[in-house]
């Protein structure tokens, strides 16, 4: 029945509409920032739509294609005892399988270009003394990585869940084998 | 190893048998407790009020001794369900009903927050943002309590009010727009920041985003203002607006600031946050 369940292997991408958007508006707010000194002269507006079109892409990645690409989740939440507590969460073991590589691949690599091209343009901005331009780049760079940051620690705790429950299971069905051996004696 | 996963496995080779034993696990094991197989779990229902979210199974990095000492503080007002898998009433039902769930539906389960549709997001989020907004802003019966007056801190409101108040200001201005927008965008941003480390900085006990979160939904009223005085260029109604409205910011931030220090501190945190308020109150009357 589970050999059923499983896709055959794909060549293209798994959620091209997901895929599609988690580029769309990383690409969107680079290409406005850096075209609209060229063509717009008013500050605020170049401000507000880069740094709106940055903060539409740390939402659509933190809650729609880190979902869906790579099945991982993170947030943070405040506890009973007023701590603050990060929360990671993550598809089960067989569905994480079944993550396409292509979706996955695309989803990590831009997440790390996007951080590098701020950087760039952030140093441009600072060479030329700009500091209003450096004030966008910060905001955008900071949204970046803030989810650069919060996806890999979430994709690092999955991993030790997965190792944690492997040990586990192998040392209960040591046990039990174990007892089982026993109850046989 | 089977080959029609060796494509997609980002796994070792050796953990495939694991899988084989997970899944066995999930069919056969209910009571086995958290620590083992977690499949993915919604944290919490659509939150309306102020409840702690978080459910039994979610896969979390909290290790389990904090979780013996929550159960000791549980307040009435809150739901059960908030603790993790430690008060016994609650997980065996929800267990039972979530390895139901998942063992029937695996990857695409209605009620998992990693499968659920966009749309349900996106309400999640406007709905905490407004409930956000009436707990700080506005009187109610749990501003008392600071610990669960933010205990779903988001900043996309925070956000929201600043932008907002930065496009206020420079649309009101005749000229040096932009050099307005950028001003009072990092006033407000860097105030905010520098504030909560003051209040750190003076050996109190509040969470930096909480306290980033609060600062943003206090400008509300001070929005509002603004707005208004962008419509009215009276000065002397002007003035009375941002009184008022600075006034109503400040009660807005006071519980929470106040409480989060030791007494004999308490002046030296508030007023700061009274002198941003003030300033920002003077930002709004002075643009004309």
């Amino acid at each position: 029945m589970r050999m059923d369940q499983i896709q055959p292997p794909v060549e293209n991408y798994a959620n091209p509409k997901a895929c599609f958007f988690h580029v769309l508006f990383k690409a969107a707010a680079l290409a406005f920032y850096i075209l609209s000194a060229l063509f717009i002269s008013n500050f605020v507006i170049i401000f507000v739509v880069t740094v709106f079109l940055a903060a539409l892409d740390f939402w659509v990645v933190k809650n729609v294609s880190g979902r869906i690409l790579v099945g991982l989740r993170w947030w943070n939440e405040i506890n009973e005892l007023g701590e603050s507590v990060w929360k990671f969460e993550s598809l089960n073991q067989e569905s994480l399988a079944r993550i396409n590589k292509k979706d996955s691949w695309l989803f990590w690599w831009t997440l790390y270009l996007t951080a590098v091209v701020w950087i760039f343009l952030g140093i441009f901005s600072l060479v030329r003394l700009q500091a209003d331009y450096v004030l966008v780049v910060a905001v955008c760079l900071s949204l970046s990585i803030a989810n650069i940051v919060g996806f890999t620690k979430c994709r690092k705790d999955a991993k030790k869940q997965i190792q944690q429950f492997a040990t586990q299971t192998v040392a209960s069905r040591l046990s039990s084998t174990i007892q089982s051996a026993f109850s046989v004696v | 190893m089977s080959n029609s996963l060796s494509d997609t496995i980002p796994l070792h080779p050796s953990s495939q048998s694991d899988i084989d034993e997970i899944e066995n696990l999930i069919h056969n094991s209910i009571q086995t407790g958290p620590a083992t197989v977690l499949p993915a779990r919604s944290p919490s229902p659509p939150r309306a009020s102020i409840p702690v979210s978080s459910s039994p199974f979610i896969q979390s990095n909290l290790p389990p001794p904090p979780l013996n000492s929550q159960s000791n503080y549980q307040k009435p007002p809150l739901p059960a369900a908030t603790v993790p898998a430690v008060t016994a009433p609650p997980p065996p039902p929800l267990g039972a009903d979530s390895r139901q769930n998942i063992a029937a539906s695996g990857f695409g389960s209605a009620s998992n927050t990693l499968t659920e549709p966009v749309w349900d997001t996106v309400k999640r989020d406007l709905s905490r943002i407004v409930s956000n907004l009436k707990l700080v802003v506005f009187p109610n019966p749990y501003r008392e309590d600071p610990g669960k007056a933010l205990r779903d801190w988001d900043l996309w409101g925070p956000f929201f009010f600043v932008i907002f108040l930065g496009l206020t200001l420079s649309w009101s201005a005749s000229v040096k727009k932009s050099e307005v927008f950028a001003v009072a965008f990092a006033l407000l941003a860097a105030g905010a920041v520098i504030l909560t480390l003051n209040v750190l900085l003076l050996g109190g006990h509040i969470i930096f985003f909480q306290s980033l979160s609060l600062l943003g939904y206090c400008l509300f009223p001070l929005d509002v203002g603004a707005l208004i005085c962008m419509l009215k260029d009276n000065v002397i109604v002007k003035l009375i607006i941002v009184c008022v409205t600075l006034a109503w910011s400040s009660w807005a931030a006071y519980p929470f600031m106040s409480t989060a220090v030791n007494p004999r501190r308490k002046a030296l945190a508030l007023y700061p946050v009274f002198l941003m308020y003030v300033s920002v109150g003077f930002l709004i009357i002075a643009i004309d």
